[in-house]
C-alpha cells in the first residue's frame, strides 16, 4: 500500500551560494539517515517544486532562498510533502513566522545541525508517510463503496438483501422495477413478491436451506398468466451470522424465450431435413459426412445411421467427388444448382440424382464443409426421355407430308409395274403355249406379240420396282433410325456425320423446295447423347423447311438452307441458315419458351426449339436465332468437346 | 387425228421412273408417248409436237401440273387433260372444272383405270 517501500527522498532547496564556501552542509547531514535516502538539490522554486511533487518525502528549504523560499512553503501548504525550514538566524519570530506560513519544522544550522536535522527529517518523514498511507486507505474505501453501489444499483438481476426473520432490509433498483411494491424495508417478502413466484420455487425453502447453509441449486420461479410467464432464476446466500440473506432474481424470460425460439428451430430444421424428399448430407473439409437425413441412407442404399464418417466418393465415385461440383465447393466455395450426377450403390445400382452443393459456411465467413442436396430424379429422367421421344415423333409427324410424297412416287410405278408384269406374265404364258404348237406358231406369236421388246420392258419392270422398294426401305430405314429412342449414354460422336444423317432424312423430303449447301469443318469428337443431338438438328432443318414454304408461296419457289460447322474456343459451332420467312422480332426473345407456337392448332407442338434448348443446355452448350441478312432466319448452337460439366 | 398413225400422249412427271412405267404401259395400248422430266420440257414437247393427250403429274417443283396444263390448254385447246396426283382431295375442284381437265386419277394409280381413262381421252 502506498509508498512505504519505496526510498526515501528528499529534496534539498537552497540557493546556489551553498555550494561553496556558505555551505550549511544541508544534504551532508541527511545523508546521514541512511544508505537509502535519495537526496536531490534544487536552487530555485520552480526546480524545488517540480522535485517535490514527484512523490518526494520532505522537502528541506533554506530560508536564504528568500522570496523563492515563500513560494514552495506556499505551494505545498496544502497538500505537502511538508517543508522543513533551514535558518542562519535562531530567533523565536523567525520559528513562528516559518511555522505560520506552513512549515513542519524549523531547524536552525547551529553547531549541532549535523546531528538535529536527520532527526527532524526522519520525524517528518515518519508522519508523512503515515499520513499518506491513510489517504490512500481513505480513498480505497471510497472507491470500494461507490464501486459497490454502482453493482447493486445496475446489476441486472434483483437484489434484497433480508434480516434473520425474513423481513427486507434492503433492495436494489432492478428489485423495485421488478416488483414495484412502493416501500421495501421492513416489510415481509411475501408482501412484496407475487404469492405464485414464491410458491413456483418454493422460495421459503430456498432461504431456509441458505439460512442453514444447507446445499441449495439456484431454482427458476415463474409468475404471471400464460402467455405472459417471467421467469426468474432465483439464488439465496447468507452474508453473516446474523442470518441475514442474499436474495438474488434474475429475469430469464427472454433468456427462456430464446432457448425455447433455439429449439423450435432446432426441431423445425431436423423436421425438414429428416422429412425432406431429397438425399441432404453435410460434409466436413474432407468430404465426410456429418450429418445426413433418412432419404440420403435410401438412395445412398445404406442402412439407418451408417453414413457418418463415410466419404462421398464411396457413392459418386472418387473421381466426381473430386473435380465434379462437391469437390469445387469443398475447395472453392463453389454454389452449383442441380448438377446430374450418378450414385452407384453398393449392391451394384445406380440413381440418377441431381446435385446441388453449397459451402457450410461459420459466422465469419469460414468455410467447415458443405451441404450437399441431391434428389433421386429417376422419374423425371424417365419422363424427359418420354417427353423428348414424344417431341421427336412430333417432329417427324412434321415431315409426314413430305415423307408421304416421297414414298407414293415409287409405291406409284411399283404399283403400275406389277400391273404390267402381270400382263407381261400372261404374253409369257402365250409364247410357251405356241412353243408347245410349233415353231411356226412360235415364230407367228412371237412376232405379234414382239417377245424381244416384251423381254427387255420384262427386265426394266422388275429393275425398277427393285430399286423402287429399295427406295421405300431406305426412307423407313432412315426414319427408324431417327425414331430410335436414345440410349441415355454419353459417347464420342462425330457431330458431322450426326448433322449429315439428319440433313439427309429432311432433304429427302423438302428436295422440290430446298437447296442445301453443307460447309462442313473438320471437328473434333464430341462428348454427348448423339440421337438428341440429332432431334436438335431435325428440329432445326424443319423450322428452317417451314420458314422457307412459309415464305416461298409467297415470292420465290425455292429456298436456300446452309449448313456450317466449325470448331470454336473449346467446343463446336453448328450453323443452320435459311433464307424463309424470318422470325418476327416482337416474338424473337419467346420461340425457346415450351408450348410457344406461332402454327396453328395441330401443326406444331409448341415444344421443339424449348426442347432443343433443353437438350443443348443439358450438353453444356448454347443455343440462339439471329435474324439472316437479307431475311431468314440463322441458328447457332455451340456445344463443348467435354459435354459440359458432369457431377 | 388422222387415221393410222398413232396417237401421241405426252406424260409429265419429276419421278423418272414414273415416266418409264407409263412410258411401257401405254405403249402397249397404242400410244405414241412422250416423256417430260421438268414442266419446262413438257412446254418445249407442246409447242413442237403435235400432241392428242397430257398426263401430267401434280406435284412438282418449280411448276404445279395444273398450270402445265393450263399452259397446254392456252396451246394445244383440242388435247385431253388429265392430272395424276397423289393428294387429289387438296386440288381444288373448281380449278379443274375452268382449266377443262378431263380426269383426275390418284397416284398410285390403277393401271387399268388408267389405260380406261386414256381410251375415253381419244373420244371426243
Amino acid at each position: 500500500m502506498g509508498h512505504s517501500r519505496e526510498p526515501v527522498r528528499i529534496v534539498v532547496a537552497e540557493p546556489p551560494s551553498r555550494r561553496g564556501a556558505d555551505s550549511l552542509g544541508t544534504p551532508e547531514a541527511l545523508r546521514r539517515i541512511g544508505r537509502g535516502v535519495r537526496i536531490e538539490v534544487a536552487h530555485d522554486a520552480a526546480s524545488a517544486l517540480e522535485l517535490a511533487r514527484n512523490r518526494a518525502d520532505l522537502v528541506v528549504l533554506d530560508r536564504a532562498l528568500g522570496a523563492d523560499a515563500d513560494r514552495v512553503l506556499a505551494a505545498l501548504r496544502r497538500r505537502g510533502p511538508p517543508v522543513v525550514i533551514v535558518t542562519e538566524e535562531a530567533t523565536a519570530d523567525v520559528a513562528l513566522e516559518t511555522f505560520t506560513a506552513g512549515a513542519a519544522d524549523c531547524v536552525t544550522a547551529g553547531e549541532d545541525y549535523a546531528e538535529v536535522l536527520p532527526g527532524v527529517a526522519l520525524e517528518q518523514i515518519r508522519g508523512w508517510r503515515a499520513k499518506t498511507a491513510r489517504r490512500e486507505v481513505r480513498q480505497r474505501i471510497r472507491s470500494l463503496e461507490r464501486l459497490h453501489a454502482a453493482i447493486v444499483d445496475q446489476f441486472p438481476a434483483a437484489l434484497a438483501v433480508l434480516e434473520g426473520d425474513g423481513g427486507i432490509l434492503t433492495v436494489n433498483p432492478e428489485f423495485e422495477r421488478a416488483f414495484p411494491a412502493g416501500s421495501f424495508e421492513g416489510r415481509p417478502l411475501a408482501d412484496v413478491l407475487p404469492e405464485d413466484l414464491i410458491e413456483s420455487a418454493d422460495l421459503r425453502d430456498l432461504l431456509a436451506r441458505a439460512r442453514s447453509g444447507a446445499e441449495r441449486a439456484p431454482r427458476i420461479a415463474r409468475t404471471g398468466e400464460a402467455g405472459r410467464v417471467r421467469a426468474f432464476d432465483a439464488r439465496a446466500e447468507r452474508l453473516d451470522a446474523e442470518g441475514r440473506l442474499l436474495l438474488v432474481l434474475a429475469d430469464v424470460t427472454e433468456r427462456e424465450r430464446l432457448a425455447r425460439h433455439v429449439r423450435d428451430l432446432r426441431r423445425y430444421l431436423e423436421n425438414v431435413i429428416q422429412n425432406m424428399y431429397s438425399g441432404l448430407v453435410v460434409v466436413d473439409e474432407a468430404g465426410r459426412v456429418a450429418v445426413s437425413n433418412p432419404m440420403a441412407e435410401q438412395i445412398l442404399g445404406e442402412p439407418r445411421g451408417t453414413l457418418r464418417g463415410r466419404a462421398l466418393a464411396d457413392w459418386f465415385g472418387a473421381a466426381a467427388a473430386r473435380d465434379g461440383c462437391i469437390g469445387r465447393t469443398l475447395r472453392e466455395g463453389a454454389r452449383v444448382r442441380g448438377a446430374e450426377g450418378v450414385v452407384t450403390r453398393a449392391d451394384g445400382r445406380t440413381v440418377p440424382v441431381a446435385i446441388s452443393c453449397a459451402p457450410l459456411l461459420d459466422a465469419d465467413g469460414t468455410q467447415l464443409g458443405a451441404v450437399v442436396i441431391f434428389p433421386d430424379v429417376s422419374e423425371l429422367v424417365q419422363l424427359q426421355t418420354q417427353v423428348l421421344h414424344a417431341e421427336k415423333m412430333a417432329s417427324l409427324g412434321r415431315l409426314a407430308a413430305g415423307v408421304a410424297h416421297e414414298i407414293n412416287n415409287p409405291m406409284g410405278f411399283v404399283h403400275a409395274n406389277l400391273a404390267q408384269m402381270e400382263e407381261y406374265l400372261e404374253d409369257v404364258a402365250k409364247l410357251l403355249e405356241a412353243a408347245r404348237q410349233g415353231p411356226e406358231r412360235f415364230e407367228a406369236v412371237s412376232r405379234e406379240i414382239d417377245a424381244a421388246a416384251l423381254l427387255d420392258d420384262f427386265g426394266q419392270a422388275i429393275r425398277e420396282s427393285q430399286e423402287g422398294s429399295e427406295r421405300i426401305r431406305h426412307i423407313v430405314q432412315d426414319l427408324r433410325a431417327f425414331a430410335h429412342r436414345d440410349d441415355g449414354e454419353w459417347v464420342e460422336a462425330d457431330l458431322n456425320r450426326c448433322l449429315d444423317s439428319t440433313a439427309h432424312i429432311v432433304w429427302t423430303m423438302m428436295k422440290h423446295t430446298v437447296v442445301l449447301q453443307k460447309e462442313y469443318g473438320p471437328l473434333p469428337p464430341v462428348r454427348c447423347h448423339p440421337k438428341q443431338l440429332e432431334q436438335v438438328f431435325m428440329n432445326l432443318l424443319v423450322n428452317a423447311y417451314q420458314a422457307i414454304e412459309a415464305r416461298a408461296s409467297r415470292d420465290r419457289d425455292t429456298g436456300r438452307i446452309q449448313l456450317r460447322t466449325e470448331v470454336v474456343d473449346d467446343g463446336v459451332r453448328i450453323t443452320v441458315a435459311d433464307d424463309g420467312i424470318g422470325i418476327p422480332p416482337e416474338i424473337a426473345d419467346r420461340i425457346f419458351e415450351p408450348f410457344f407456337t406461332t402454327k396453328e392448332v395441330g401443326e406444331g407442338t409448341g415444344l421443339g426449339l424449348s426442347t432443343s434448348f433443353e437438350i443443348v443446355r443439358r450438353h453444356g452448350g448454347s443455343i440462339r436465332a439471329l435474324p439472316r441478312e437479307g431475311g431468314g432466319t440463322v441458328f447457332e448452337v455451340f456445344l463443348p468437346k467435354d459435354g459440359g460439366s458432369r457431377a | 387425228m388422222a387415221a393410222g398413225a398413232p396417237p401421241t400422249l405426252l406424260v409429265v412427271d419429276d419421278e423418272a421412273r414414273i415416266l418409264s412405267a407409263l412410258r411401257r404401259s401405254l405403249r402397249r395400248e397404242g400410244w405414241r408417248v412422250l416423256t417430260a422430266g421438268t414442266p419446262a420440257e413438257a412446254l418445249r414437247l407442246l409447242d413442237e409436237e403435235p400432241i392428242d393427250a397430257v398426263l401430267s403429274d401434280h406435284k412438282m417443283p418449280r411448276m404445279s401440273g395444273l398450270d402445265v396444263l393450263e399452259a397446254a390448254a392456252e396451246r394445244r385447246p383440242d388435247a385431253a387433260r388429265i392430272l395424276i396426283s397423289g393428294w387429289p382431295d387438296e386440288i381444288p375442284a373448281e380449278r379443274l372444272a375452268a382449266l377443262g381437265i378431263r380426269a383426275l386419277v390418284p397416284k398410285p394409280w390403277d393401271d387399268a383405270e388408267l389405260k380406261r381413262v386414256l381410251r375415253g381421252a381419244l373420244e371426243p
